[in-house]
């Protein structure tokens, strides 16, 4: 007993603070930092927003403004239409119908997203132009000419079947996760009420599953508003686009920042427009009782119609440009796998590994704190996580660029103390912007995988190791580390594979002569040399593959 | 007296009334005291409070002289030398009976250390069970662990919340029993939180009813 009274002085804490969970110092200094640099970039790029703009962008303002918006809004409206469509179509074909193959095709129907979509951009436009596998098809063995100008997809149209046909997952998923959850006995009553299948669709399921498919739409859109791969191998110009040639052909950071700056505009109307139309209704339904929907069994010709239909689209989003990739690896890989290779891999495998993991601790120390705090504070830092995420790509590195030139400026006097010859531009000409970008770009993916996992275990079994005489770094070390240990495996294998796959960060923040699998797929592409891009991007693509197998697998084990 | 609370309210953040009002309670070393009351009474945030997992809003506790919070002190929950046995047990599910149990002991040597797990296991008669993991356990197995686990480091205080509501109605005579047994021999002073009379008759030197936060009634187990 002796021992613990004396033990107890340690303990005591003065009661000047409102809560006792005033004493995760260390846990809410450290959540103070990460969040000032995830902003600080983001305040450089607004600040920079109200200079005085140059001739560049009144040019730009008067003669391409208009297309730029024109295109951005008419590419994400019909994307979001034609996904919405197809995502929601599938998943209401797969939970309430049973035909041959289903079971095969609800999981294989995530696979379109295991391919960029700057890779898919360019192997259907080497499937079908002029010496592609159709037009050969068309001229040497059926002998039919078709004007190539049906085939030609590098225009904004074939831009919105590229991100259609491999982004439509997103909604997909989040749909079919939520018909299998909430939605049971509304669908049985519809049927009993003498409803046919068009009539559920549009009458039942479209509304209330509402929510989420304007989630999984959102997704898309942002994922479209961040391409730079797909409009720029298509010559399509939209801000992306525009950012570029701002930035490296005219050297002009001002214009790119104030393009920047528009397209933000659209990224938070985006985010208001699913707000307002989500309305007050959330994800979750109040009925308790999760049970499945029972299936209706399609047979004969029906059966057909239904496993076609969704073949089709697997095969449009994945197994068509697979094969395609595989055909051409064959007529390449001896000149591509080489010594250079093994470097470009190293390179991607090295950066997403180390911002995987920098991402991992930032989260976890984030979520930790939030969890615990439960006040406005932890919820800021909570929000401040996600804000990558609706940023595009271009527009980050904007911010990144402006942070750190600002940063090796300040730090000048240090960088020459240490050697007199030194360059100013220390961190900016180093692959260390490149990871930074990319951890605030894809912390958000991180994040919600870890916050989910922290959820679902809950504070009891930090409160018990409180109770026993741990303090809160100890309990996070002994118990919540290891409980969370699977949420934190996802979070790791969600953003090793986005960052793997990232273009358009990569294209302007890697350092000179620095190239990863994803910038070298698409130089490859871009320099018309489509065959010898398909080694890193199958490469990239299995990455992506094992990754969603990993989950999916951790799906299974916990049960969700 | 062994361990006292003096004027003790609470209110949760949202809350517009004081969801445990001027509590007091007194007791002597080895003393079993029941508190009483309908879920909702406040019963176990009372519980949660003398653990340091709540922060209190007015009120004092002390235990053999040392304070555990007054106006101006307030001591973290891993110091103050408390046991608890949660409701739902909060068994480390990535650790096995013996790790468990182990987890609390500190300060002690390895050999200590092993010897009062032996001890520990003898207690609550789970000597075979040292390898398993909690979810290889029935219901009263895992709470006795628990049980273990929160005697182990030997707290000057044992705090138990509803200890007898996850178990079968036929289980609940033979667990009182059993559980009567374990505080008998330990001599651990102890709270045991319950809305059945019955826990309270069987066990309870001393009883303290709680309705709507505020004490209603308070004496020996036996008036009630």
């Amino acid at each position: 007993m002796v021992s613990y009274i004396v033990k107890i002085k340690g303990g005591v804490n003065l009661r000047s603070g409102s809560s006792i969970k005033r004493s995760f110092n260390l846990w809410g200094m450290l959540s103070a930092f990460f969040a000032a640099l995830i902003i600080l970039p983001n305040v450089d790029l607004f600040g920079n927003l109200f200079v005085q703009p140059n001739e560049n962008w009144y040019h730009i303002k008067t003669y391409l403004l208009k297309d730029y918006i024109t295109n951005t809004l008419v590419i994400i409206g019909f994307t979001g239409v034609f996904t919405v469509l197809v995502g929601s179509g599938l998943a209401w074909l797969i939970s309430a119908y049973d035909f041959p193959g289903r079971k095969i095709i609800n999981w294989a129907l995530i696979l379109p997203l295991t391919i960029p979509t700057y890779i898919g951009a360019y192997t259907y436009n080497g499937i079908l132009n002029y010496t592609g596998v159709v037009q050969r098809l068309l001229r040497n063995v059926l002998e039919v000419q078709v004007s190539p100008k049906w085939l030609d997809i590098m225009n904004i149209q074939g831009a919105i079947f590229i991100f259609a046909v491999f982004l439509f997952p997103y909604v997909y998923t989040v749909t079919r996760a939520f018909l299998s959850n909430q939605s049971a006995s509304l669908i049985e009553n519809a049927r009993l009420l003498g409803k046919n299948s068009l009539e559920i669709f549009c009458q039942v399921v479209l509304p209330i599953s509402r929510g989420a498919i304007l989630g999984g739409m959102t997704l898309v859109i942002f994922e479209v508003l961040n391409d730079y791969g797909v409009v720029s191998y298509f010559g399509v110009q939209t801000f992306s686009t525009a950012i570029f040639k701002a930035w490296f052909s005219m050297g002009d950071i001002d214009t790119a920042v104030k393009l920047s700056g528009v397209l933000m505009t659209i990224v938070i109307s985006v985010l208001l427009l699913e707000r307002g139309l989500r309305g007050r209704k959330k994800y979750s339904y109040t009925t308790s009782k999760v049970r499945p929907i029972v299936r209706t069994r399609l047979r004969g010709l029906k059966g057909f119609w239904a496993f076609f239909v969704s073949f089709m689209f697997l095969s449009l989003g994945f197994i068509i440009p697979v094969l395609q990739l595989l055909v051409w690896s064959t007529l390449t890989y001896k000149k591509v796998l080489n010594i250079a290779f093994l470097k470009l891999l190293g390179n991607s495998v090295v950066v997403a590994l180390v911002a995987a993991l920098i991402i991992l601790g930032v989260a976890v120390i984030i979520a930790n704190f939030s969890r615990l705090q439960e006040n406005w504070v932890g919820k800021l830092f909570s929000k401040v996580t996600l804000l990558g995420y609706s940023i595009p790509g271009a527009v980050i590195s904007m911010g990144v660029i402006l942070f750190f030139v600002d940063f090796d400026r300040k730090l000048e006097w240090f960088y020459k103390a240490l050697n007199p010859n030194s360059i100013t531009l220390v961190l900016s000409s180093s692959v260390v912007m490149l990871i930074f970008a990319y951890s605030v770009r894809f912390l958000a993916v991180g994040y919600q995988s870890i916050e989910a996992g922290f959820e679902k275990v809950g504070k009891k079994f930090f409160e018990a190791s409180r109770i026993l005489g741990n303090g809160v770094t100890k309990t996070f070390f002994r118990v919540d580390l290891p409980m969370i240990k699977p949420a934190v495996i996802s979070a790791f294998a969600l953003t090793f594979v986005d960052i793997v796959k990232e273009l358009p960060l990569t294209l302007i923040l890697r350092p000179y002569n620095f190239n990863t699998l994803a910038t070298k797929t698409y130089e490859y592409a871009t320099d018309e040399m489509i065959h010898e891009a398909a080694i890193p991007a199958l490469l990239i693509i299995l990455v992506s593959i094992a990754s969603v197998y990993l989950l999916n697998k951790l799906g299974e084990k916990e049960g969700i | 007296m062994f361990a006292e609370i003096r004027g003790l309210s609470f209110r949760y953040k949202n809350s517009s009334v004081d969801n445990v009002k001027d509590f007091n309670l007194e007791m002597n070393q080895g003393e079993v005291t029941c508190i009483l009351g309908e879920s909702g009474s406040g019963k176990s945030t009372v519980l949660r409070l003398l653990a340091g997992l709540e922060f209190p809003l007015n009120g004092q506790m002390q235990i053999n002289g040392k304070i555990l919070f007054n106006e101006d002190k307030f001591v973290l929950p891993e110091k103050r030398g408390i046991g608890m046995v949660f409701q739902d047990y909060a068994l480390f599910p990535h650790m096995t009976v013996e790790e468990n149990i182990r987890f609390g002991l500190t300060n002690l040597s390895k050999q200590e250390k092993t010897e009062r797990i032996r001890e520990m296991l003898e207690l609550v008669h789970l000597e075979d069970y040292a390898k398993r993991y909690p979810y290889e356990l029935s219901g009263g197995q895992q709470q006795r662990v628990a049980i273990a686990r929160a005697v182990a480091p030997k707290p000057s205080i044992l705090l138990l919340d509803e200890p007898f509501s996850n178990l079968d109605a036929h289980l609940r005579q033979s667990i009182r029993e059993e559980l009567n047994g374990i505080l008998k021999d330990t001599g651990m002073t102890s709270i045991f939180v319950t809305h059945d009379r019955e826990d309270a008759k069987s066990i309870a030197d001393q009883v303290v009813i709680l309705d709507k936060g505020e004490t209603i009634g308070k004496g020996k187990a036996i008036i009630i």
